[in-house]
């Protein structure tokens, strides 16, 4: 071949490839993808790829009584599955006008908090995985279980205890248990020493989670974070406090808030919140005892219940951060429509897509491991 | 019902028409305004009086009235309350304005009802599928879908009778109804 008669092909750069991230990936949250482009090894653009768990909840929840969806919720989001109940029956009880007695409510709050613990622990001991801190998972797993057993005695299930239904909550607390949970609460205490030695301080982990996956607050206001990734980046901003539910605005707590608004720092928010979950169980054990009444509402047949007609948004901090559901009802005893607006919608496909962009291959799963993503609520 | 209002949301609201403000609790408000005007109600809501986070836009199928719904629910973090603004839009042709230009939230809420409800906003980044990638059906949210239905004509039941089932239901025992002989 002449050289003057040689013309080069177009073709992509030999540097630049595609890799699929998922879905059967040790390095992402559930069932979940990202279709990343790299160059070398660092990120230049990122798709989310979701829908291997699409289960239509919302489509289901419109052909099942109001009562049967209890249980159909929880597994919205696996990790922390008692926010969706008590969500849901917060909305229905706004549409029936009920009042749920106060005794019901202070369970609700203990088992939402026992919920944010679990779940937090099960965060943290996935991100530290990411960082090849394989103890640290182990032990955020194990001590979840402890809270698990806690859940199996109060509800009968240790994952999805189907406990919350409207107008209270099933059955009251079983005899000793909370001196149970007290003592379940001075373990758990005892061991954030031994975490932050061995994970939030661990130089593995900071130096690799810091300036990772950094979100400035006013990106974090523009792209709907919200949770302990909106408080990492300097917003003390809490649905508890701000816009209170249950009674919540009886209890003390601090909104844990960082300012770097990195991996580190949302890891640090959940360290945060570790603290304030137990301080507010323990106001909840000290409660508990001084509140007698009944542990639910009086409500009609739930096989015969005609919701009256109405629309309502209700919600609710998860531990992954601002879950709300929107209940439209036309005085039938099916939902009309029920629409489930969790946080991780926003942070698993927008955010992610977004902060994994320059960041290098390997703090892909870190990126998405801080963000406490939950694929599940993603596909609903 | 205005005069309860905040002063400031009286203020913002006085020169625009066609909407009608319900107080619902103390940090709950419910504006229903008309489709043409909801982008400058949001526009309002956001640059005036602060409401910067789009919580979330639900879609609701009024199917006998031939109309959708949506419903964007925005929040303030200065004031402290939600707003929900109502609107309607005719099912058909089923195109609306997108407001990501105001919130980019919006993108991922709109490419949801698009995909699920058939609802196409023009001005949106994205409409590609997200979730349903390999689905060829109508969009499955609205409701005239029945998903039982739709599974009767796509698939086919199978018979599942091992020896050992045969053998169970000889002594009087196992479940072979199918659903359709239930109900």
């Amino acid at each position: 071949m002449r050289p003057e008669n040689y013309q080069a092909k177009s073709h992509p750069p030999s540097n630049e490839y595609e890799l699929n991230f998922g879905p059967n990936h040790p390095g992402i949250e559930g069932n979940y993808a990202l279709r990343v482009k790299l160059h070398g090894d660092r990120v230049i653009a990122a798709r989310a790829d979701a829908g291997y768990l699409h289960r239509g909840f919302e489509k289901l929840m419109e052909g099942r009584l109001w009562i049967q969806n209890i249980a159909l919720v929880p597994r919205i989001c696996v990790p922390d599955p008692t926010p969706m109940e008590v969500c849901y029956s917060l909305s229905v009880e706004a549409l029936c006008g009920l009042d749920v007695p106060p005794r019901a409510q202070w369970i609700r709050v203990m088992q939402l908090e026992m919920s944010r613990l679990a779940a937090h622990l099960f965060a943290f001991g996935g991100h530290a995985a990411t960082t090849g801190l394989y103890t640290n998972m182990f032990w955020g797993v194990a001590d979840r279980d402890l809270i698990l057993d806690r859940f199996e005695e109060l509800t009968g299930g240790r994952v999805y205890s189907i406990y919350n239904i409207p107008g209270g909550v099933r059955r009251d607390v079983p005899e000793g248990f909370l001196g149970r949970l007290a003592a379940l609460l001075d373990y758990l205490e005892s061991r954030l020493d031994d975490y932050d030695n061995l994970f939030f301080r661990n130089q593995v982990f900071v130096r690799r989670a810091r300036d990772v996956g950094t979100l400035s607050q006013q990106q974090a206001l523009e792209w709907g974070v919200t949770g302990p990734n909106l408080r990492a980046t300097g917003l003390a901003f809490d649905v508890r406090r701000d816009d209170p539910y249950l009674v919540y605005d009886q209890l003390e707590f601090d909104v844990v808030t960082e300012q770097a608004g990195d991996a580190l720092a949302r890891n640090l928010v959940r360290r945060g919140e570790l603290k304030q979950s137990i301080r507010i169980l323990r106001q909840v054990i000290a409660a508990l005892p001084g509140i007698d009444g009944p542990i639910r509402a009086p409500i009609p047949n739930p096989l015969a219940w005609n919701v009256p007609p109405g629309e309502t948004y209700t919600r609710v901090e998860s531990s992954k951060g601002e879950l709300a559901y929107y209940v439209v009802s036309t005085g039938g005893d099916k939902p009309y429509r029920v629409h489930v607006r969790g946080p991780s919608a926003m942070h698993a496909v927008q955010v992610l897509e977004k902060l994994a962009v320059g960041a290098r291959l390997e703090d892909v799963a870190q990126i998405m491991f801080s963000l406490d993503a939950c694929p599940p609520e993603v596909d609903r | 019902m205005t005069q309860a209002m905040n002063p400031w949301l009286d203020d913002l609201l006085r020169d625009m028409e066609s909407i009608q403000l319900q107080r619902q609790g103390d940090r709950r408000i419910r504006i229903d305004v008309a489709s043409e005007a909801l982008p400058a109600l949001l526009e309002l809501l956001q640059g005036r009086a602060g409401y910067v986070h789009l919580s979330a836009i639900s879609c609701v199928d009024w199917i006998d009235a031939g109309e959708f719904e949506l419903v964007y629910h925005v929040w303030s973090y200065e004031l402290s309350t939600l707003v929900s603004a109502h609107t309607r839009v005719p099912r058909d042709p089923g195109v609306y304005l997108s407001v990501y230009d105001l919130y980019r939230p919006a993108a991922f809420f709109e490419r949801d009802i698009h995909e699920m409800f058939g609802l196409y906003f023009e001005g949106s980044p994205d409409m590609e599928p997200f979730i349903l990638t390999e689905w060829n059906g109508p969009p499955p949210m609205r409701k005239d879908f029945d998903s039982e239905a739709f599974v009767n004509q796509t698939f086919q039941w199978e018979e599942y009778r091992p020896d050992w089932l045969i053998e169970i239901e000889e002594q009087g025992g196992g479940v072979s109804k199918r659903p359709e002989d239930i109900r």
